[in-house]
């Protein structure tokens, strides 16, 4: 599904080149859920913002395996970027009126949307009246509009308080579960790509490099219940210990 | 609601007192009448003024020049503002020049625009559009480069035509420093406007203070003047209620 072969980058010329990415090489199937995690400066944003084609890459290539598609990435960024001046309908409704998606079509689809997403009631609210994490769930589900097979995610949960994020992490397990996306996660937290992921991929920085992928072999469909699984905790403290030893 | 009732308020008492100084001055002080004329002439002058017609048609000459100029003033302002958004090395380039031409005073150009473009409506329509031209300019560039950055990414991301992403994300981003600059430049049109006035014509309120003030009729030199002010405090409510309107979603609620 995505193809990522020897992908670099480096940011700048002359004495102030910065290597942000090493080779990377990266199969990910359809349907996976994979979670990058690493310390800050590692470039899994960068690497992120290369899939989502917001950067070019230096060198190497990226295959979607979509290229017919106009847009096939949707891209949640860690604060929601909503349009302030759009109600929440509108904002999730927003990438189907750019692309001349009849009204009655984009209807039923927000309606859809905000039903998954579970802001029933506020679809008429400015973002400015929402919580961090509604806000979020408005962007996950914009993300979703116009039905991207690839969902890229930017730490999308690193600005809410940590009881809402747990419910954002069930939920967004049920959204993927629903349906069938691919789904790439940046995070910081390693309970959370443990908890998240089928795959877990560890980065190091200096200069940003994919260090190890980890099987996540924890059952789904993942619950409370899963963060007392043995294999769970395992993967956890393995990947602490992975992020916390020097690299050489 | 409440709030407005006590703004209204406030209004009314600054008025009042402001008539019984005028009233005291010229009744009970007995200051000449050529110097100070009595509120009650001014306003027995307007109102025979208002009868006849003649007022409303001063009156509104002076408001289609204002609102003409501070029209082509705002779109040219915004238009040019993105255009040195979107070519930031056009921008750079240019940005020099065009500060130079604002720091000339406009004001003292005044003749200069008589000459060039004569003494009808275009010379006035020039000058309003002048002033109104740069203060909306530089709100509309401020506006403009303040964007999020990670707007651009949205924008990039769902790859959006230039028309799309004007009208969608640039323009709506920037109305709060756009309005920044209209809420001058409309200051500045009523100054242009008045001073056209001054210069050449017979239509509006600046040529009815020339006249007044040419032929001694003072009570008519102050109606002018009072219009005028008057003009200056509907243009500013009306544009705070639009602004208000347009960028409700900017300003915090209190919570």
């Amino acid at each position: 599904m995505i193809k990522i072969k020897g992908v670099t980058k480096t940011f700048g010329v002359g004495a102030d080149r910065v290597n942000a990415l090493t080779p990377v090489d990266m199969h990910i199937e359809k349907g996976e859920f994979i979670a990058i995690v690493g310390p800050s400066g590692c470039g899994k944003s960068t690497l992120l913002r290369l899939i989502a084609g917001l950067e070019d890459v230096t060198d190497g290539s990226i295959d979607l395996g979509s290229k017919d598609k106009k847009r096939p990435v949707g891209f949640v960024f860690q604060d929601a970027v909503l349009l302030p001046w759009k109600t929440v309908a509108e904002n999730i409704r927003f990438p189907l009126d750019t692309s001349a998606v009849p009204r009655s079509v984009s209807d039923a689809k927000v309606a859809e949307l905000i039903a998954l997403i579970g802001l029933t009631g506020f679809e008429r609210a400015l973002p400015k009246q929402l919580s961090g994490g509604m806000r979020q769930r408005a962007a996950i589900a914009r993300a979703l509009a116009d039905d991207p097979p690839i969902l890229l995610m930017d730490e999308p949960f690193s600005a809410v308080d940590l009881l809402t994020r747990e419910t954002l992490n069930d939920e967004l397990l049920k959204i993927w579960e629903q349906t069938g996306k691919t789904i790439v996660l940046v995070t910081h937290s390693v309970e959370e790509a443990a908890y998240l992921g089928t795959r877990v991929m560890v980065m190091s920085a200096r200069p940003g490099r994919l260090r190890k992928t980890f099987k996540a072999d924890i059952p789904q469909p993942r619950s409370e219940e899963t963060k007392r699984d043995p294999r769970y905790l395992d993967l956890v403290s393995e990947l602490r210990t992975m992020m916390r030893e020097p690299v050489l | 609601m409440i709030s407005k009732l006590r703004a209204f308020g406030e209004y009314g008492v600054a008025l009042s007192l402001l008539l019984f100084a005028w009233w005291y001055a010229t009744g009970p002080m007995e200051l000449p009448h050529y110097l100070l004329p009595t509120p009650q002439s001014v306003g027995a002058t307007l109102w025979k003024m208002l009868v006849a017609g003649e007022l409303i048609h001063h009156q509104l000459f002076t408001i289609k020049n204002i609102l003409l100029g501070l029209l082509i003033g705002t779109l040219c302002g915004v238009l040019l503002a993105y255009f040195f958004f979107k070519l930031p090395r056009l921008g750079h380039a240019l940005e020099g020049p065009l500060v130079i031409m604002q720091t000339a005073p406009k004001i003292a150009l005044a003749p200069l625009v008589i000459i060039w473009f004569g003494l009808g409506l275009t010379a006035k329509i020039v000058l309003i559009f002048s002033l109104v031209f740069f203060p909306v300019f530089a709100g509309s560039l401020a506006g403009f480069r303040g964007i999020d950055s990670r707007m651009h990414d949205l924008a990039r991301l769902l790859k959006l035509r230039p028309w799309q992403r004007f009208y969608h994300i640039d323009l709506p981003a920037a109305l709060p420093g756009i309005f920044v600059g209209i809420k001058i430049g409309a200051v500045q049109a009523l100054v242009g406007a008045i001073l056209a006035e001054w210069m050449s014509g017979n239509q509006g309120l600046g040529y009815l203070m020339t006249f007044a003030s040419a032929t001694y009729k003072t009570s008519i030199l102050f109606g002018a003047v009072l219009l005028t002010s008057l003009l200056g405090i509907l243009m500013h409510a009306l544009l705070n209620t639009i602004e208000s309107t347009l960028l409700a979603w900017s300003i915090e609620d209190d919570r």
